[in-house]
């Protein structure tokens, strides 16, 4: 008992929590971004997974770490264009379009891994990079603060600023406003001549290019290869982050921790003959728990104002 | 409606004929040889390869090579059979709640959950023919149905977005159905983690031992028949439909929408939950899977191919099936990645939702069957 607790007491742990909440968190503000303009970004997990895939691929055969970035949030940019064509302009249900996407990206990188690299499950042959840790000067050699805030991986703290930047671009900017307003009623956004197709495509481009970034942190940062759906799920946890979390973005970087520290914890209870499976799935049930939550109360508040 | 119908027709079949080009193409990517030769020498040999291996994924399903004839495939047959019975059963499930225009994508955990539930039935229960099987899939059934109950009651009573929730829940019930077959159902001397065997009275009977067809597809093909029947044919399935067409004019026409509701997400989970069973019982014959097998999305693939219509659902699903056969055949004497299918059934997907997709076409088959109505009208008041 004592040993499970020192160990979910360890920094390491604190550590792996963050690693693996990064991405969540990357791309539930992907989410709530599209999820404020209306229009709900099924499509997370196959974004996340092209870009993942393309990130390794560029750095791999270019050796540079820049263009793999830019790659990777240009195939972002590119998959949310084709979801907000087909669901904006072409009428296609947003969340067909989005699932078709996420097959499309399930398949489409199993198939370019073989063309490109001979092989089907993984880029291990192919020596791509990965992007840095940083070590804040100074602040490193504090001793406890030190050891939680230096030393992350570069895209952990792009995520944080990330949270403070989109909040404020949601709440206090001309953009977000739009954005928030034609999710709220498109029709209502219209008439006081907002462009609710230039609004909501603004807002799928944002979201796929933070998916992107989640993306890229898993392949270039959590390990260093591409391997066949390794998102497994991310996307699709990012949007439960999301739901959970609500309409602030700091009330997403929560949600997104408690699905990450939960998992993290999930290895450490396992020392404790709690099956991995209870831990695992615990986030998911405080998120269906929640959402009832916040309907119900939605549901009454509504039926007290009629009457 | 005539006209619009044949529109709707056409429209499949140009998705599906735009996929099949696009896969030509992928083939043809990646049969280019490497090494120093021309281009011009390579395209020929690509071009060569990539017909060798496009005739194998369009045919191998029915048919095969032997001693310079073509022969009737039968194990070729058999797999592309027994893999068209759980997703056209998911297809079923999907159909119905996208009728009623909500999007519970829950149909995978149903059937993962309803599959390692009933698991334990199908090992200990009884053996007793033909009623033990019933009973199995029966349990199956009932699990499907509850757990797609929570997001129907969450969405028919206080309006929470069934998106969501569905989706939660299918990471809830993988966890719970492994958990399940991890702590009481697991077979210790097997070496990677799967079930017991199932009693042996359990199992479906097969249709030919050799290649294990099993009697799922009846099943399935019932099952369509009989969701048809109820679509098209009781006022039930006509509440479904007028409430998908316009809840609010439903609503207003005195049907209990809620209820409805609730009573699809119901029978729809109730469907859904007995697709992972089926397939336990007549191929594996114990509970194999180490995660979800990706049924219920196939389930949407199908439904959207279908219109929604179950009546169309087993094309739908022995198309997708046929095509999957086909590319694992290939991938097996060539070296293309079988999962190069999955672009094409996006494509499809896409173009087949796409409602502004060959709309001109649509336009012109309307105006066309409103002249013909007219003029009908304006005959009929000339003979009078």
């Amino acid at each position: 008992m004592n040993s499970v607790l020192s160990s979910i007491l360890s920094w390491d742990f604190v550590a792996s929590g963050i690693r693996v909440t990064t991405p969540i968190l990357l791309a539930a503000l992907g989410a709530l971004v599209a999820e404020l303009a209306g229009t709900p970004n099924i499509a997370l997990e196959g974004t996340m997974l092209f870009s993942a895939f393309v990130g390794v691929i560029i750095s791999g055969f270019t050796q540079s770490l820049w263009l793999a970035v830019i790659g990777a949030l240009l195939t972002g940019i590119v998959m949310s264009s084709i979801l907000a064509y087909f669901s904006l302009k072409l009428k296609t249900d947003i969340i067909m379009a989005a699932i078709a996407l996420n097959i499309f990206a399930s398949g489409g990188t199993i198939y370019a891994l073989y063309l490109l690299t001979g092989d089907k499950g993984s880029s291990a042959s192919l020596k791509s990079l990965v992007l840095p840790n940083i070590d804040i000067p100074i602040i490193k050699n504090i001793p406890i603060l030190g050891n939680i805030l230096s030393g992350h991986h570069i895209l952990t703290y792009v995520a944080i600023i990330l949270v403070f930047l989109i909040q404020y671009m949601l709440y206090k900017t001309p953009l977000g406003l739009r954005i928030r307003s034609v999710g709220e009623s498109p029709d209502a956004a219209r008439s006081v001549g907002i462009s609710v197709f230039k609004t909501q495509y603004t807002a799928l481009i944002i979201s796929g290019m933070l998916a992107s970034l989640g993306g890229i942190f898993l392949s270039m940062g959590y390990v260093s290869w591409f391997a066949r759906d390794m998102t497994s799920g991310r996307g699709f946890i990012a949007l439960a982050a999301q739901a959970l979390g609500g309409t602030s973005a700091y009330g997403v970087a929560l949600g997104s921790l408690l699905f990450g520290f939960s998992e993290a914890l999930s290895f450490s209870l396992q020392f404790l003959n709690i099956p991995y499976e209870v831990t695992q799935s615990m986030p998911f049930i405080i998120t269906v728990g929640a959402l009832a939550f916040y309907a119900w109360n939605k549901s009454r508040n509504k039926r007290n104002r009629d009457i | 409606m005539k006209s619009t119908k044949r529109y709707e027709v056409y429209r499949t079949a140009i998705a599906i004929a735009i996929a099949l080009a696009l896969g030509y193409i992928l083939i043809l990517l990646s049969a280019f040889p490497k090494g120093d030769m021309a281009f011009f020498d390579k395209l020929k040999s690509a071009i060569k390869d990539a017909n060798d291996a496009f005739r194998t994924f369009l045919i191998s399903p029915v048919l095969k090579h032997r001693r310079g004839h073509w022969v009737f495939n039968l194990r070729g047959f058999i797999q592309w059979i027994n893999e068209s019975v759980p997703i056209m059963i998911t297809g079923l499930a999907v159909s119905l709640i996208f009728t009623a225009r909500h999007f519970n994508i829950g149909a995978e955990g149903q059937l993962f959950l309803g599959a390692a539930i009933a698991t334990g039935a199908a090992i200990y229960f009884p053996s007793i023919p033909i009623i033990t099987p019933i009973i199995v899939i029966l349990i199956a059934s009932m699990v499907g149905a509850a757990w797609s109950a929570i997001p129907g009651y969450l969405k028919s009573k206080w309006n929470a977005s069934e998106v969501v929730t569905s989706l939660m829940l299918n990471y809830v019930a993988l966890y719970m159905g492994l958990f399940i077959i991890k702590t009481f159902l697991r077979d210790p001397n097997a070496g990677q983690l799967v079930s017991l065997k199932f009693s042996d009275s359990a199992t479906l009977f097969l249709l030919n031992d050799r290649y294990r067809w099993h009697s799922g597809i009846l099943i399935a093909l019932a099952l369509s028949f009989a969701l048809w029947f109820v679509m098209k044919k009781t006022t039930w399935g006509y509440k479904v439909r007028l409430i998908g067409n316009n809840k609010h004019f439903a609503y207003y026409s005195g049907i209990n929408t809620q209820k409805t509701f609730f009573q699809v997400h119901l029978l729809s989970g109730a469907i859904a939950g007995t697709a992972g069973i089926i397939e336990l019982l007549g191929y594996y014959g114990r509970f194999v899977w180490l995660y979800s097998p990706g049924y219920g999305w196939d389930g949407i693939i199908i439904a959207t191919l279908a219109r929604n219509n179950p009546i169309y659902v087993p094309v739908a699903a022995l198309f997708l099936s046929y095509i999957r056969v086909g590319a694992k055949t290939m991938g097996r004497y060539t070296n293309i990645p079988p999962e190069m299918v999955a672009i094409l059934q996006a494509t499809i997907i896409l173009l087949v939702t796409a409602e502004a997709f060959l709309s001109q076409m649509k336009q012109r088959a309307i105006e066309k069957e409103a002249k013909h109505t007219e003029e009908a009208i304006v005959g009929g008041e000339t003979n009078e």
